[in-house]
């Protein structure tokens, strides 16, 4: 089971055991890690479930596609390794992975 | 058509089943009353039945759910051949057909009308546009419309909500529409265009005088007919009073275009964009707390976990859109030949996503027949899916979630009154025109009033509101019209005074006084406003001869559309 490392704005940490096959956005509110909003659900298109991929992970995870690429302009703060965490899959790969959350998805 | 006559009795049928009082009777026993309407006992000869949907049929409007689960379950690829059209209507279907514009194209419209018709479309009518060009003008708006943005306003919408709801709570008797939903996403969308209330009226002024000085001139129809029509005055004064507006922000703003040069919007690019927004942002929004109201009334136990727990309101607010959402269907143009279900859909073809039928697949959503604010979160196709998902959701979900925390406030309990509401479906959105309800307090009152409470409690068919009496010794004439919205049947009424003429047309959609009535020989000239489905300028050329009148009305840069009409006698 993946371990997933969230840092909130503030630095508080949360680490939590990931279920395989949810997102990264579904993880956290499963937990009840705040500061993801994910109003459409998971969808890719409301961009409040912005999250900063910790540099060393950027390449196992991935990047943008052109729809995320275009729903990620509706967030703030929006640099190179920002993902929309409902568009990262958890996989056994991503074992370890740490993401930062932004200040405020709003 | 005998699948027709099926479908209208169908539809009666259910009109007699879809009561909001036995609804949730039926689902606390476990039964799902959309079954019921598909025909689980009585209706087994329905389901043997050739499947017709006929988007114009209004037996449909009311009840649109039974036949889009037939449509998912007997026909996920749907070919209308009268209207020559394709439809799917699962969710993974549905979903496809958003998120590759390559194949399904939105440049040729989002309407089947539109796509049908084939209108051209104007530039910066970025909701018709395809990638590059939909990118260039997106990019701009949607810095515009961001969450962080649009929770800022939360203050303001509240006011707004306030501001129609007060001077309600002692009656207890309000409308939803006409009391909220025709209001606060009004004066929301018109705040952030940057037409403050303070300076409508001299705006309107200035409008006003530069049409007086028209006056007894031939008009330049070409001119009036621009989308956009009666935003100029608006915008010419950013120019020289700048604000923090969208219409300034698009004034000031320097993009790249789809040819990659840097430039500024055009002022005719303004228009249509704002044109656009204000349309969008004001029917949507309405249509939403329209069934915020009919759905709550109708699930009074979950409303008052609402009314306890706030923090239900978002989810509830997604399962309200979910549920019924506001715009059903969106077509697209396909630019290829594509495969669904074994079947080829040729390219050339228009082809409408069900929104609404998606919504409830049970593929993706378990008992999606069922209003259940505490199912588990997914992702509804409401707001679209991909390059062309809602601009305005962030806005959409802020108000709606205010407008139900302040009818909470207020109205913690309420019922409808659906057979004094009146239900329109178009094109583009469904959803309640009027919607009066009142708290139980004020049932009481009604009841001891008499036979007011008696005619509100009936049951019968949805009707729209009665049309005032016609002016005193107009002419009477029927009145069809070919709109890319599909056959407008209307009533106009004529008053001829010299080479004046005015009068005012009824259709299901309200009814509109003509302007600038002119008559020359036997040809009539007059225009029209419409705010729905959008805000659009009609300009009308009629011939008269004897009992039957032929012409066309112009419909903005939708083209014209052709008009038939026969004098009605007395």
């Amino acid at each position: 089971m993946p371990k997933i490392t969230y840092i909130e704005f503030n630095g508080r940490k949360h680490i939590v055991d990931a279920a395989p096959g949810l997102s990264v956005m579904e993880c956290a509110k499963q937990n009840g890690v705040p500061g993801i909003d994910a109003d459409c659900g998971g969808g890719c298109s409301c961009g409040t479930c912005h999250v900063y991929v910790d540099p060393p992970w950027q390449a196992r995870v991935g990047g943008r596609n052109a729809i995320e690429d275009a729903t990620i302009e509706f967030a703030s703060g929006v640099e190179a390794n920002s993902r929309l965490s409902c568009q990262i899959k958890l996989t056994d790969d991503l074992d370890g992975l740490v993401v930062r959350l932004p200040e405020s998805q709003r | 058509m005998s699948s027709i006559g099926v479908a209208s009795e169908r539809a009666a049928f259910a009109g007699s089943v879809r009561n909001p009082r036995l609804e949730p009777a039926l689902e606390r026993a476990g039964i799902d009353p959309r079954r019921i309407r598909l025909g689980a006992f009585p209706m087994n000869a329905v389901q043997e039945t050739k499947l017709d949907w006929d988007p114009y049929n209004p037996d449909y409007f009311r009840d649109p759910h039974s036949v889009f689960a037939r449509l998912r379950e007997e026909a996920p690829l749907y070919h209308n051949e009268r209207y020559g059209f394709y439809a799917v209507s699962r969710y993974a279907d549905v979903e496809r057909c958003m998120g590759d514009w390559e194949t399904f194209s939105s440049a040729r419209g989002d309407i089947l009308e539109m796509i049908q018709a084939n209108f051209p479309v104007p530039r910066g009518s970025f909701i018709h546009h395809d990638p590059p060009l939909h990118t260039a003008y997106r990019k701009v708006l949607t810095r515009v419309f961001t969450p962080k943005r649009m929770a800022a306003l939360e203050p303001q919408i509240r006011q707004f909500c306030a501001r129609s709801l007060d001077p309600l709570v002692e009656s207890g008797e309000f409308d939803f529409i006409a009391n909220l939903g025709a209001e606060m996403p009004m004066r929301v969308i018109g705040m952030l265009l940057g037409i403050p209330e303070e300076d409508q009226v001299a705006i309107r002024e200035r409008v006003d005088a530069n049409l007086r000085t028209e006056q007894g001139k031939p008009m330049d129809y070409s001119k009036t007919t621009k989308m956009g029509e009666g935003f100029e005055g608006y915008i010419d004064w950013r120019v020289s009073h700048p604000s923090d507006d969208l219409m300034t922000a698009l004034l000031a703003v320097e993009f790249e275009d789809e040819t990659g040069a840097a430039r500024r919007l055009t002022r005719d690019e303004i228009l249509v964009i704002v044109n656009i927004i204000a349309g969008a942002g004001n029917e949507t929004t309405n249509r939403l707390i329209g069934w915020t109201g009919k759905l709550l009334a109708e699930h009074p136990d979950q409303r008052r976990q609402i009314h306890q727990d706030r923090s239900l309101i978002p989810q509830a607010i997604e399962e309200i859109l979910r549920y019924e959402p506001p715009g059903p269907a969106v077509a697209r143009y396909v630019t290829r030949d594509v495969e669904f279900h074994g079947s080829t859909v040729p390219a050339g073809s228009a082809l409408v996503a069900l929104v609404a039928a998606a919504n409830r697949d049970e593929r993706k959503f378990p008992n999606g027949g069922q209003f259940d604010i505490h199912r588990k979160r997914l992702p509804h196709l409401t707001f679209g899916y991909g390059f062309h998902n809602c601009l305005g959701n962030a806005l959409a979900r802020v108000e709606g979630r205010i407008a139900l925390d302040e009818i909470l406030n207020r109205f913690p309990e309420w019922d409808v009154d659906l057979d004094r509401g009146y239900l329109s479906s178009t094109s583009t959105v469904r959803g309640w025109e009027t919607l009066p309800a009142y708290t139980p307090k004020a049932r009481e009152g009604r009841r001891n009033r008499g036979p007011v409470a008696e005619t509100s409690m009936a049951t019968g068919p949805t009707s729209p509101p009665a049309p005032e009496p016609a002016p005193a010794g107009a002419e009477r004439w029927h009145v069809t019209l070919q709109t890319p919205m599909g056959p407008q049947e209307m009533t106009l009424h004529l008053v001829r005074d010299g080479d004046t003429v005015t009068g005012r047309i009824d259709s299901p959609m309200g009814s509109e006084a003509l302007k600038n009535g002119k008559i020359a020989g036997n040809t009539l000239t007059w225009i029209m406003e419409v705010k729905k489905p959008m805000s659009v300028k009609l300009s009308f050329e009629v011939q008269v001869q004897g009992e039957r009148m032929t012409g066309h009305a112009k419909l903005g840069v939708f083209g014209k559309a052709r008009l038939e009409g026969q004098r009605l006698a007395g």
